[in-house]
């Protein structure tokens, strides 16, 4: 077990959207308000961690051929406790993300952790990588909504900042945010799915240049130090 | 054979626990949940129309198949319709109020699924919506929007959605007609 490992796995070098790029579909639809982002990422948080936690207790007793079908049973349970508190508590939340809570039941990134790690790791392992994988996914969700809001509506933090009263965070999605230019002179096709697409596919490639370059800075002083090495040798 | 035995008994077990624990947290919301949907229909119905209080109706459910339910106040102030009807990208549950002589008093989204920043602007609290629903305020079941020869303007980049919600209001307006 290996946290500080993990963190910088969910975060960077195996980031569940821009580097696994699973759970994409949410990813592009939601972006579209910082309160959207920050809930359905804080939502897929906690049932990952959750979800983790449980398979990871009954990876031993789970029958191979139907591990699908349990995953798939813990998953959606957790998917409805979590809509049902989010319609009772936070009714705000709830009908901005739509259909799209239900849908965290097929979300991959769940799945995919519990086929791809869960099933094999102890609970604690576990339950660091639902913290850190969601964490990963909610970073990058937050990231799209900042860019496609400010350059759509020319807005930050609506839903969730309301400035006319003093600065406060409003959790239930009343906020209007900080209007930094006029709305109606943004580009409102970032705010259309459209704007999803774009957006995810630059960070995508942002991400992935970023990724080569640490790759092959690595991979250039490992070079050096083979030939110091060599050189030594050779003396 | 005992294999598959085995298997059944452990997937039963998982979904027994998961549907205990369903049941136990919608148990403890669904009051909740409840009670907030009617205080939203309260708070559309009460913008739309003043009234003390309403007692539902019965409609030809069969001739108004997007209206869900037709109360009057009981004031005499008129009828609040609701209908579900498709927007531009789902259904749109709307409240219209209808006075006496069959003008529209006032009209709010009660539910919708529209695009935010464009559809969704028909149900925002911000002044682009409220204009927008201000505009219904007197209307007859001849409404139209303004490039149909009536004088509603559509919400921009929302023509769809600002169309339904216009179709709609004159079904409503048509509903309570019919009720004489």
């Amino acid at each position: 077990m290996n946290p500080k490992k993990q963190f910088t796995e969910g975060l960077i070098t195996n980031n569940p959207v821009l580097v696994q790029q699973i759970g994409m579909c949410a990813t592009m639809a939601i972006t579209t308000t910082l309160f959207n982002g920050v809930g359905m990422g804080l939502s897929v948080l906690i049932i990952l961690t959750c979800c983790n936690v449980v398979i990871s207790l009954i990876r031993k007793i789970i029958p191979g051929e139907i591990r699908l079908a349990i995953f798939v049973v813990v998953i959606a349970t957790f998917v409805t406790i979590v809509d049902l508190l989010l319609q009772a508590y936070v009714p705000a939340l709830s009908e901005a993300l739509g259909v799209f809570i239900p849908l965290i039941v097929v979300n991959c990134i769940i799945i995919g952790r519990a086929e791809a790690f869960c099933q094999k790791m102890p609970v604690g392992a576990c339950f660091l990588d639902g913290i850190f994988q969601g964490f990963g996914y909610t970073v990058v969700l937050i990231i799209m909504c900042v860019v496609r809001e400010f350059l759509g509506a020319g807005r930050f933090g609506g839903g969730l900042i309301d400035i006319s009263n003093g600065f406060r965070f409003t959790l239930d999605g009343t906020g209007a945010g900080i209007q930094i230019f006029p709305e109606s002179y943004g580009a409102s096709i970032l705010s259309l799915p459209f704007g999803g697409f774009l957006t995810l596919g630059v960070l995508i490639a942002v991400m992935q240049y970023a990724l080569k370059k640490s790759e092959l800075k690595k991979a250039a002083l490992a070079e050096q130090a083979k030939a110091k090495e060599e050189k030594e040798e050779d003396e | 054979m005992n294999k598959i035995l085995k298997l059944a008994i452990v997937l039963f077990l998982v979904c027994a626990v998961a549907a205990g624990a369903l049941g136990f947290v919608n148990n403890m919301t669904a009051p909740i949940i409840f009670a907030q949907a009617q205080a939203k229909t309260a708070a559309a119905f009460a913008s739309v129309m003043q009234a003390e209080g309403y007692e539902e109706i019965e409609f030809d459910k069969d001739g108004f198949p997007t209206v869900v339910t037709i109360h009057r106040a009981t004031n005499g102030a008129g009828h609040v319709v609701t209908s579900t009807f498709s927007g531009a990208q789902g259904n749109i549950t709307l409240a219209c109020g209808v006075d006496p002589d069959f003008k529209c008093t006032g009209i709010s989204v009660i539910e919708h699924s529209e695009t935010s920043g464009l559809g969704a602007n028909a149900a925002s609290t911000a002044e682009v919506g409220v204009k927008f629903r201000a505009q219904f305020v007197g209307q007859d079941e001849s409404i139209a929007l303004s490039n149909a020869g009536g004088t509603i303007d559509a919400l921009t980049g929302a023509t769809i959605t600002s169309r339904s919600i216009a179709g709609a209001v004159a079904e409503s307006i048509r509903v309570v007609k019919s009720l004489g």
